[in-house]
């Protein structure tokens, strides 16, 4: 059984059809990576796993259970935590505040410990800063010495880590990563596709990818699924999918889908 | 003078940066018997009262800071849940209805009511967000201030003929037991204003821990992107309710306590004034910072009795000039160059005018009544407006120039703050400069009861603009 199966979904908003009919699934273990042109509907796909939008027909089961019907925060606490492509951080939060914030659901404390201060609440408090410190660790040094400035201080990069470490504060066992390596550049690149492969190596994390960046793409796919106007056009390993004819058509036109033969 | 302006800046920076290292603790005890000591320092019952309203507006504005500025809930319905503690006080002691309960049930009855409350006006808003919320809360305030005034008829269904008064109307409910906690009854100023202080002692310490913890952490995650929060695990839902309960519960002890110490209650302690007032100490005193919310209250509550005593207006008014344009010209040596032009702008002014109409002008109006004079201060502070009337253009009848002056003033000043540092802009400083204090001096001066609030909104204004975070905020928004 797969880990992640998505299996039959259509999803439309008003007249548009975003997703038709899209089935995959995602193995425990897998580095599985979705591609396809601006609007293939590649983000839509990872809404409807996180429950911010509700698919039209077919079901999405994680672990062999259905998540349709759950607000995305239960659906987080199942265990799969997301990025978001522009990025959405609590700006003005101490990043070791962020990424304590996620631990939220894996926390017990109520009003009253937090209030009087209790060993309990001080023992889980303890907890989860260095949970937060070794989350953030994984990205070495890039935010060393960071911890305690707010994230609206750090560039770009350094945010997407942050982020990073964010999801995998929530104890995911399956990581959404919207566009890891968008707006990076070329050594930033490299670093985070070093990185993702880290992530299941290291981690243990089962990774599903959007990304737009083919060499990234190629460095760290099991399987490769490409999507456009919301249709799986081809599916299997980097090779299979670059070169097949329907995926350079969607990406370049007819004309060079034609030349490229 | 800019020398030993700068050692003065720099030695106060200094001592800010040495009490910002303490830890949070000292600060707060330290800061807690600074103000105990305040009923030992003067026994004036007026300073007293001032002092207790500070703590009660702090508390309210602590706790409206975790449902607006920690949770990012627009909630304009706030002044309910103080107004409604008030009344349950009111009710549950008082020989409205011959129900006398004692305080140390009282007053946790009301909490757990206030969270019930909380949770009846969070529940319908949930999906709101925003200028929505903001909407139906005000809603629920209105109504709640509507219900104050007509609840005093209320003709019961069943039973034809009875008529109940529950709130009082526009009369309200008067003569409510003191309170009385740990076999200590409450009986003057100087006690409420200790309970006062206690009471904001313990929302401090509460809402602070629930700030660092799992609990506050969530509430600012969803203030800053309620999405991502829920996304991240957070159950948003129910931290809106929490957050809701958490302000109508300190809201609604602190309604009790004012009930009690005020021994009455009126719909109109409870209006939108009150309201608006608590939003600017928050957002003076810098959106979700709890010290920042202490102190915007102080501020707010302080300023505008200051200014009740004209004195006192214009020793403020000429220290804030004074000190604004030395601390904040740019380059420094301007504030000095502007300050002396004025000074000789003005005897200038008054020697043409003098020699050429001196019919128009009149002796100062301040008299110096031996009598009245309490204190050095005041003394001082007299002969400082007896020298300023006889500076500047006081004219016989000032109201017809006063108000062209006034209309001039404004353009004249927005103008300045568009210009371009330069030559000219210092110029055109030292006339603007003095027709500020001509309409200071002719209009405000002379009629402080209707230009107190005027002066407290410029205030705000200029504190804005000089920190739009407010006093102690840091926050940044980004657009992305």
């Amino acid at each position: 059984m797969a880990l992640l199966e998505f299996t039959k979904i259509s999803k439309h908003f008003g007249g548009l059809q975003v997703i038709k009919d899209f089935t995959f699934e995602v193995n425990q273990g897998e580095i599985v990576s979705i591609i396809g042109p601006n609007g293939a509907g590649k983000t839509t796909v990872f809404n409807l796993i996180t429950g911010i939008y509700t698919p039209d027909e077919g079901d999405i089961r994680f672990e062999g259970k259905s998540l349709l019907g759950l607000e995305p925060h239960q659906i987080c606490q199942r265990g799969i935590a997301r990025t978001f492509q522009l990025l959405r951080l609590f700006l003005n939060m101490s990043v070791r505040e962020n990424v304590m914030s996620a631990a939220y659901p894996r926390t017990h404390s109520n009003l009253a410990q937090i209030i009087f201060r209790t060993p309990g609440f001080r023992k889980e408090e303890d907890r989860i800063r260095t949970l937060a410190e070794e989350k953030l660790g994984f990205f070495g040094n890039r935010l060393n010495g960071t911890f305690d400035q707010p994230v609206y201080s750090l560039p770009y990069a350094n945010r997407r880590q942050v982020e990073m470490a964010r999801a995998m504060a929530t104890e995911p066992k399956i990581l959404l990563l919207d566009e890891p390596a968008a707006g990076m550049n070329p050594n930033e690149t490299q670093e985070i596709t070093q990185l993702i492969g880290e992530l299941r190596a290291r981690g243990g994390y089962t990774i599903l990818v959007i990304e737009h960046d083919m060499q990234v793409v190629e460095g760290i796919s099991d399987r490769v699924i490409a999507l456009d106007y919301g249709e799986k056009i081809a599916e299997g390993t980097y090779h299979d999918v670059a070169t097949n004819e329907r995926v350079i058509e969607a990406y370049l036109g007819r004309q060079h889908a034609t030349r490229a033969k | 003078m800019s020398a030993s302006q700068l050692s003065l800046s720099g030695r106060m920076s200094g001592v800010i940066e040495r009490w910002n290292a303490l830890p949070i603790a000292t600060r707060f005890f330290g800061l807690l018997v600074a103000a105990a000591t305040i009923p030992f320092l003067t026994s004036n019952d007026y300073v007293i009262r001032i002092a207790g309203n500070v703590c009660l507006f702090a508390a309210l504005a602590v706790a409206l800071n975790v449902v607006v500025g920690y949770a990012g809930l627009l909630d304009l319905g706030f002044i309910a849940f103080y107004g409604i503690g008030a009344y349950l006080y009111a009710i549950l002691s008082s020989d409205q209805f011959g129900i006398h309960w004692p305080s140390w049930l009282t007053l946790p009855f009301i909490a757990l009511l206030g969270v019930v409350f909380g949770l009846l006006l969070g529940s319908p808003s949930l999906r709101l967000l925003g200028d929505y919320l903001a909407i139906v809360t005000l809603g629920f305030g209105l109504v709640f201030a509507q219900l104050a005034l007509t609840l005093d008829r209320v003709e019961l269904p069943w039973q034809e003929g009875v008529v109940i008064n529950v709130t009082g109307g526009t009369n309200g409910i008067v003569k409510l037991d003191p309170l009385s906690l740990f076999g200590f009854q409450l009986s003057n100023v100087t006690h409420y204003f200790y309970a006062l202080l206690i009471w904001l002692g313990i929302v401090l310490i509460i809402v602070h821990h629930l700030n660092q913890s799992r609990m506050g952490r969530a509430w600012r995650s969803m203030g800053e992107d309620a999405l991502a929060a829920e996304t991240m695990g957070m159950p948003t839902r129910r931290l809106k309710l929490l957050a809701f309960s958490c302000g109508a519960a300190i809201a609604g002890v602190t309604g009790a306590i004012f009930a009690a110490w005020q021994q009455s209650v009126f719909p109109q302690n409870f209006s939108t004034d009150v309201l608006i007032t608590l939003y600017a100490m928050m957002v003076l005193g810098g959106i979700s910072n709890l010290g920042g919310a202490a102190l915007g209250a102080v501020v707010l509550s302080v300023v505008p009795e200051l200014l009740r005593s004209p004195e006192l207006a214009r020793a403020i008014f000429y220290a804030t000039l004074t000190l604004g344009l030395l601390l904040f010209s740019k380059p420094r040596r301007n504030g000095p160059i502007i300050l002396i032009s004025v000074i000789i702008l003005g005897f200038l002014l008054r020697w043409i005018v003098q020699a050429a109409a001196p019919d128009l002008l009149t002796p100062p109006t301040i008299k110096v009544a031996a009598e009245s004079i309490s204190s050095a201060f005041d003394r001082a502070s007299q002969q400082f407006g007896i020298l300023v009337q006889g500076w500047i253009l006081f004219l016989k009848d000032p109201l017809l120039p006063g108000n062209i002056a006034f209309v001039i003033l404004i353009p004249a000043l927005l103008g300045l703050s568009r210009m371009k540092a330069g030559v000219l802009k210092l110029i055109l400083t030292i006339p603007a400069i003095y027709l500020l204090i001509f309409v200071w001096e002719t209009r405000f001066a002379a009629e402080p009861a209707v230009t107190r609030l005027l002066l407290v909104g410029g205030l705000l204004v200029v504190l804005m603009i000089f920190r739009p975070n407010g006093l102690l905020g840091k926050r940044k928004i980004e657009i992305v």
